[in-house]
């Protein structure tokens, strides 16, 4: 109970913003803080291969592209960025599977940009699967919406074509930046083109408005060292989010426990 | 027939509410989807009717209204004057167009800090305006610069710019300005670069097209044109309103397949895949032209001008907001941006988002009403004034 109560309120306090008192390591331990309801996930697990790998032990490559908030640059250091946590959390989950996470994010391109270098930077290495961080550029720089379409569906089918299974992952949230920018459109054609097409689509957005919601993240500071302690929790909670949605189809053998107790 | 004249006489003078009613509930649909798009309210606003959303019915009644009421003035006060009301017209679009300018560059400078020092900063770091507003403001007064939802306005200022000639064209060779129109939207439908390039480029373009949706605003506008002189008389054939019926029908049956499945993943979204790059809003897809002109026709004849319920107590607040449309839709934009800073601010949920939408919608309300107040008295002052208001409704 006392654990309980001190865990409450030391979410209360990170709420409240006044003291993250949490260094990077014991930020990390923080478990249950980011879950996330099954409601953001679609109902099916969609990703049979990648779930028979990891279950099988199988080596799996998980190739990730996006821009600067796969990159990690808020946190500091590539260790600190969602795939590198992603990788983290499966280990932690999955002892016996042999995962691997390639970050091939570069910071601040469209849509575009980022599908012209699919083919040398994704498809050449081969993976089991792909997730694709996108939308935001494109949603700041005012891409055509038919354009970004095309672009997306041209990018899906590439990377099947491939033999790679696809995860798209949207934008994420921010309390402000909706009243100076049209993030809407960009959202809704993410979300009807990875419907049409049966890709699983995380909903960073919704999933990190929750949080925000519940008082796990206030997002904003002025501090740069606060900065980078709050990226690191938010990268770290995505990196678990992510690991989550792509095994929801997997089921661990004897002896590994489906959710890992801690790091 | 005398008596079937004086009727025609009597409509032509009396204000068809139907323009109003519509136009109001297209604003309102405007004020719903800009405050979220994705919103559960924006899930039955004009958008879930069909194909085409509000901005095809704002346009196309606007096109109407212009046409009525300019075509009207061109009879009554010749050429120039006609003309002259027109960019006058245009000019207050302007100028509201640079009203909600400044009031975006309010909102950016307000936010600027938030923006440097947050998570995200990295990813803003992509936006021109941020790096140079003052290229940003030229931009935006010679309407390249559409960021946010300011991309309407400057379509419906070009459209005026050009109305004049258009107007001309209807006297001189009606059907060869409207194949002109269309055939500049079949182009556009053919060859996508025939565009206008916007800020920041070097690839964006306008949101609304210019070359396809001034087909819609002056296919609009000849209809309120000629509608001055009396019935279409193809508009009444019946199998041209069968056809609209069963398009109607048909899209509003997929596109509420669609709604369904969003709100419940195991209903199929009929035709999803096949349909949702036929559906292109920057360049009106045919699809969408197609939605927005058969449920024209279908409210043309299936309401009358001058319906009971139009004029009844509960469409007067709707009829007023559309009467007053670009004070309401820029009321309705200004509303929308502060809605997305308070909703996002306290992290509201659909709960928060409803009460402000009810919130908005009776101040655009109340906004109306007092317009029509002082619009009243300004008449029993002057009868010059009322002349100048009411005519100068058009567009």
């Amino acid at each position: 109970m006392a654990g309980m109560f001190l865990y409450r309120t030391m979410q209360l306090i990170v709420a409240a913003g006044i003291g993250l008192l949490c260094l990077p390591g014991t930020v990390l331990a923080q478990e249950q803080g980011c879950a996330v309801p099954a409601s953001f996930y679609d109902t099916e697990p969609t990703l049979p291969k990648t779930a028979e790998a990891i279950a099988s032990g199988q080596p799996v490559l998980i190739v990730t592209i996006g821009g600067a908030s796969t990159l990690g640059q808020a946190a500091g250091s590539p260790d600190l960025a969602w795939p590198a946590r992603l990788a983290a959390a499966l280990t932690s989950r999955f002892p016996a599977a042999r995962v691997t996470v390639l970050n091939r994010a570069v910071a601040r391109q469209t849509t575009q940009e980022m599908a012209a270098r699919l083919d040398r930077d994704v498809i050449a290495l081969k993976p089991t699967l792909v997730i694709w961080e996108t939308g935001t550029t494109d949603a700041v720089r005012g891409t055509e919406i038919d354009e970004l379409r095309q672009t997306i569906q041209d990018g899906i089918d590439r990377l099947r074509a491939s033999g790679a299974e696809v995860v798209l992952m949207d934008m994420q949230f921010s309390r402000h930046t909706h009243a100076i920018i049209n993030f809407d459109r960009y959202e809704n054609v993410l979300r009807e083109v990875t419907d049409a097409n049966d890709v699983p689509l995380f909903r960073r957005h919704d999933i990190m408005h929750y949080w925000a919601e519940s008082g796990l993240f206030d997002l904003m500071t002025s501090d740069n060292t606060k900065l980078h302690l709050l990226a690191s929790r938010l990268y770290d909670c995505i990196g678990r989010a992510v690991a989550d949605f792509i095994t929801r189809g997997v089921h661990p053998g004897p002896g590994t426990p489906a959710v890992s107790a801690g790091e | 027939m005398p008596s079937d004249q004086s009727r025609e006489a009597k409509q032509a003078t009396e204000r068809d509410l139907r323009l109003d009613f519509f136009r109001g509930i297209a604003l309102f649909s405007i004020f719903i989807d800009h405050v979220d798009w994705n919103g559960l309210v924006a899930q039955f606003t004009l958008q879930s009717v069909g194909f085409s959303d509000a901005a095809e019915v704002f346009i196309f009644i606007s096109g109407y209204t212009a046409g009525m009421v300019y075509g009207r003035a061109i009879e009554r006060q010749g050429l120039v004057r006609a003309a002259m009301r027109i960019y006058h017209r245009a000019w207050q679009l302007y100028v509201a167009h640079v009203f909600l300018f400044m009031q975006f560059m309010a909102t950016v400078a307000y936010l600027v800090d938030d923006l440097n020092n947050a998570i995200y900063a990295e990813e803003f770091r992509a936006a021109d305006f941020l790096k140079e507003p003052g290229v940003a403001v030229i931009k935006a007064l010679t309407l390249q610069f559409q960021p946010d939802f300011m991309d309407i306005l400057p379509l419906y200022i070009v459209l005026l710019a050009v109305l004049p000639f258009v107007l001309v064209g209807f006297r001189l060779w009606p059907a060869g300005v409207l194949v002109a129109s269309f055939g500049l939207w079949c182009a556009v439908q053919l060859n996508k670069s025939v565009s206008l390039a916007a800020y920041p480029g070097p690839d964006q373009v306008w949101y609304f097209n210019p070359f396809s949706w001034q087909a819609l605003f002056f296919l609009g506008a000849w209809c309120g044109w000629r509608g001055i002189k009396g019935r279409i008389p193809w508009l009444t054939n019946r199998w041209l309103f069968r056809l609209a019926l069963a398009g109607a029908l048909a899209a509003f049956l997929i596109r509420f397949s669609w709604t369904l499945h969003r709100f419940y993943d195991p209903f199929p979204a009929l035709f999803g895949r096949a349909l949702l790059p036929l559906l292109s809003k920057t360049n009106l897809s045919l699809l969408r032209f197609a939605n927005v002109l058969s449920l024209a026709l279908l409210a043309a004849r299936l309401i009358p001008p001058q319906a009971k319920f139009l004029a009844g107590r509960a469409a007067r607040p709707i009829v007023m907001c559309g009467r007053h449309s670009l004070h309401v839709f820029c009321l309705g934009i200004l509303l929308s941006t502060i809605g997305r800073l308070v909703i996002n601010e306290f992290l509201g949920g659909t709960l928060l988002q409803c009460v402000f939408l009810a919130a908005g919608i009776a101040i655009m309300i109340g906004f109306a009403a007092l317009m029509d107040w002082f619009n009243a008295e300004q008449s029993l002052s002057s009868p010059q004034v009322l002349q100048a208001s009411t005519t100068d409704r058009g567009g």
